[in-house]
């Protein structure tokens, strides 16, 4: 076993030079655009090949390493094809002026430059920020209220808890139809106003937070329960003989027990918060005036990040504009949650 | 031992699976590739593929396509896409898949994006009988018109007769607020809601408003390949404020007169439904609704019409031609797609096009009358030469999604008549600038 016969030295090597010969005709017939059936065949006969040639190599100190890595291919390979590929372009093309169908040159940081220089996006970025801090206390309140409130002993639990996860299961554009028909007919009627809450920035920006967390509240509820229900009884009842009240035992026992749950959920809120997309664009598309921004009209008013990122590549058809917005966007999204892991990652370890 | 066993099923049972999806694929190819050597042989065209941005004539493409296959041997394939906007970004991806489609469908201020790639359609044909192909200086002909589409103020005209007002008069400013004003004394009696339907929902009616009404600005009252007010708009986003000031007004009217229930938050389908079931004298709609008007279970088989947006004194046109066209792809089968576009000109076609698809036909030697109800009327000012251009669609793409909101904010009367034409200034010139 340990010999290297000269049989699978040749087999290896004629599998490899057959191999990458196949694979590389196939590609430069592709790149070239010559039609030939044999094409698709040949590359992954190809492959197969290099693959064999890989498997014989005649080495015994990375044999192993050889096979690791052939088993781990597949992955990888999915991996780079739907993450690391698109990325890599993705930034790449954020310095080029592609619009969807070709490019013509490269222009530096052009792109970057002209965000900045958009009082319409910053809007963007200031809203999602404050729509994210809005979100991350009231939706972790309301979930966590509402997974208090589903522990106690009321009559129809299940019943209680399944219809504040139901709004979840609900696709973030039909919730936002549903709501947008809500706000134009129901609420102008209770309140006696004369026309939806999505006419105006400022209401249209609270309607899309109230959306938001009917949608969002049960599922953050849902993990609450889950990091409630584990807080053990013995501290509970320890508690109680010591005679603390249930405001007491909420601060002081069932809170720190259920950091970990907190982390987590608060972690959630923010980065589903800042991708925030599909009820935006159903309820308002991110309409709505701005009148003096930056000495600027906006109509954007109630248009986030990821929205903007749309309507840029799609509506105005600058692509590589807004390529470059969603760069900077992956750049803000990664640095927030890094940040956000870390800090509370030591105040768990400081209890 | 056992262990390099296993590796090696593992080995066998991931190469066969790579082979068993490869080799599909492969097939797939293939028998595409033998499909066309067949019909090669036989001494016509290959097949064809056409993507078409009007879903909601999807049925009626696919028996166009048939009736080709039947008469010429040839076959199409149509694949629909909805909406426009969509079908230019799926077409974006079919381009990156290299899958693009022989003919597909393109708005004008789209065909810059795909310069060099379209094919050249002057001297066809079909060319001399129709006005309305579109004409690009540098990349020649190459807009083909598969229909006729016009927008103006669509009135109710059984409602205008009981009231007493005769749309042909409607040719200037102080002529509407006339009839406005008798109708609305009078909407009780016609059982009318309110005058007009006009709505300016910036998020799901955008494009009405901001497209289609601002087209008005830019086109109304002028000849058909009269720019002036397009170049002025592209040349840095300039506006005429004469003009513009008088537009306002004119939208003021309609501010003042829409139903309060439609005008800020309404839908689509609230302002055609309510003109449909005659709750409404005007709509700010286009001959696209003709359907969903006759499709309606409320519509009670009225007379419409169009009048024109005078805003100004004399204006008489109405804005008719295509909204969007099909456009060849010059890397794909030209001849074929030359030869069905030809084909589509023709007799048989137009009989399907004009009387099942309810499109009004662009070309002039097409003997087909549409039963679409404002066909007649459509029809009529083609043939007295009131038509402008849809040079609409040749602004700066994304603009409508800024204009629209000024619209909503003036008819939510946080901006008057000079704020709605300073900021629409600004907004436009500052769009431009970017």
């Amino acid at each position: 076993m340990n010999i290297l016969s000269p049989v699978r030295r040749i087999t290896s090597y004629v599998c490899l030079l057959a191999g990458i010969v196949m694979f590389v005709a196939s590609l430069y017939m592709d790149i070239t655009g010559v039609k030939n059936d044999a094409r698709g065949t040949l590359l992954v006969v190809g492959v197969l090949l290099i693959i064999a040639g890989l498997y014989f190599f005649p080495t015994l100190k990375h044999h192993r390493t050889i096979i690791n890595i052939l088993f781990l291919f597949p992955l990888l390979f999915t991996f780079a094809v739907t993450v690391i590929i698109p990325l890599l372009l993705g930034i790449y093309y954020s310095f080029t002026d592609w619009n969807g169908i070709k490019m013509t040159k490269m222009v530096g940081f052009e792109n970057y430059a002209k965000m900045f220089n958009q009082p319409a996006f910053i809007w963007s970025i200031l809203l999602t920020f404050l729509f994210v801090v809005f979100n991350m206390i009231l939706v972790n309140l309301v979930g966590f209220l509402l997974a208090l409130l589903c522990t106690t002993k009321i009559k129809g639990l299940g019943f209680f808890r399944a219809s504040y996860f139901l709004p979840n299961l609900i696709g973030g554009i039909v919730l936002g139809y549903i709501w947008q028909f809500i706000f134009a007919n129901v609420v102008t009627e209770i309140f006696n106003q004369p026309w939806s809450w999505l006419a105006n920035s400022n209401t249209a920006f609270m309607a899309i937070i109230i959306v938001y967390i009917w949608q969002y509240a049960g599922y953050i509820m849902l993990i609450y329960i889950t990091g409630l229900t584990t807080v053990p009884r013995d501290v509970l009842e320890a508690s109680a003989i010591d005679g603390a009240n249930a405001i007491q035992t909420l601060f002081k026992i069932k809170i720190p027990m259920i950091a970990s749950t907190i982390t987590i959920c608060t972690f959630l809120t923010l980065t589903s918060a800042f991708k925030q997309f599909d009820v935006n664009l159903a309820l308002t598309g991110g309409k709505g005036s701005i009148p003096d921004f930056m000495g600027k009209y906006l109509s954007n008013g109630t248009e986030m990040i990821a929205l903007n990122i749309y309507t840029t590549a799609i509506n105005d058809r600058s692509y590589s504009l807004g390529q470059a917005k969603a760069v900077l966007f992956f750049i803000i999204l990664a640095t927030v949650s890094i940040i956000q892991v870390r800090i509370s990652n030591k105040k768990e370890v400081e209890m | 031992m056992k262990k390099k066993l296993l590796a090696t099923l593992l080995v066998g049972t991931m190469v066969v699976a790579m082979t068993a999806c490869s080799s599909s694929d492969n097939n797939g190819g293939s028998a595409q590739n033998n499909e066309g050597g067949s019909s090669d042989a036989s001494g016509s065209y290959d097949e064809i593929r056409l993507v078409n941005g009007k879903p909601e004539v999807d049925t009626q493409l696919q028996a166009l396509a048939a009736k080709y296959k039947e008469e010429t041997g040839n076959s199409i394939k149509i694949e629909s896409i909805g909406g426009d906007t969509s079908a230019s970004d799926a077409l974006k991806g079919y381009f990156q898949a290299g899958n693009m489609p022989d003919i597909f469908v393109s708005e004008t201020n789209q065909f810059a994006d795909w310069d060099g790639y379209l094919a050249d359609l002057s001297g066809e044909a079909w060319c001399d009988n129709t006005q309305y192909e579109y004409v690009d200086e540098k990349m020649g002909t190459i807009g083909y018109p598969y229909m006729v589409e016009a927008t103006a103020i669509a009135y109710n005209a059984d409602v205008l007769e009981a009231a007493g007002v005769d749309p042909a008069s409607l040719t200037s400013p102080a002529a509407y607020e006339e009839a406005f004003a008798t109708i609305d004394s009078k909407k009780d009696e016609l059982g009318l809601t309110a005058v007009i339907g006009y709505c300016a929902e910036p998020n799901n009616l955008g494009w009405s408003t901001g497209t289609h009404i601002f087209a008005q600005y830019l086109d109304a009252g002028l000849a058909a390949d009269d720019t002036t007010y397009i170049d002025l708009l592209n040349d840095g986003g300039k506006i005429d404020e004469a003009r513009m000031t008088n537009f306002a007004k004119f939208i003021g009217m309609f501010n003042k007169y829409s139903d309060p229930d439609l005008l800020v938050d309404g839908t689509y389908d609230n302002q055609v439904g309510n003109f449909a079931a005659g709750k409404y004298a005007f709509v700010t709609q286009g001959s696209w609704i003709g359907a969903s008007l006759t499709a309606n279970e409320n519509y009670s088989g009225f007379k419409v019409g169009f009048a024109p947006y005078a805003f100004e004194d004399g204006m008489d046109t109405i804005i008719a031609g295509p909204s969007s066209y099909w456009a060849v792809y010059s890397e794909g089968n030209v001849e074929a797609a030359k030869a069905f576009l030809n084909w589509c000109a023709g007799d048989s076609a137009q009989n399907i096009l004009v009387n099942d698809a309810g499109f009004i036909s662009p070309f002039d030697n097409c003997k087909y009358e549409p039963s679409d109800p404002f066909a007649a009327s459509v029809i009529s000012y083609m043939q007295a030469g009131k038509t402008s251009g849809w040079h609409t669609f040749l602004k700066k793409s994304g603009l409508e999604n800024r204009t629209c909101q000024v619209f909503a904010d003036y008819a939510q009367k946080t901006l008057d008549e000079s704020g709605f034409v300073s900021t629409i200034g600004q907004v436009i010139a500052d769009y431009y600038a970017e």
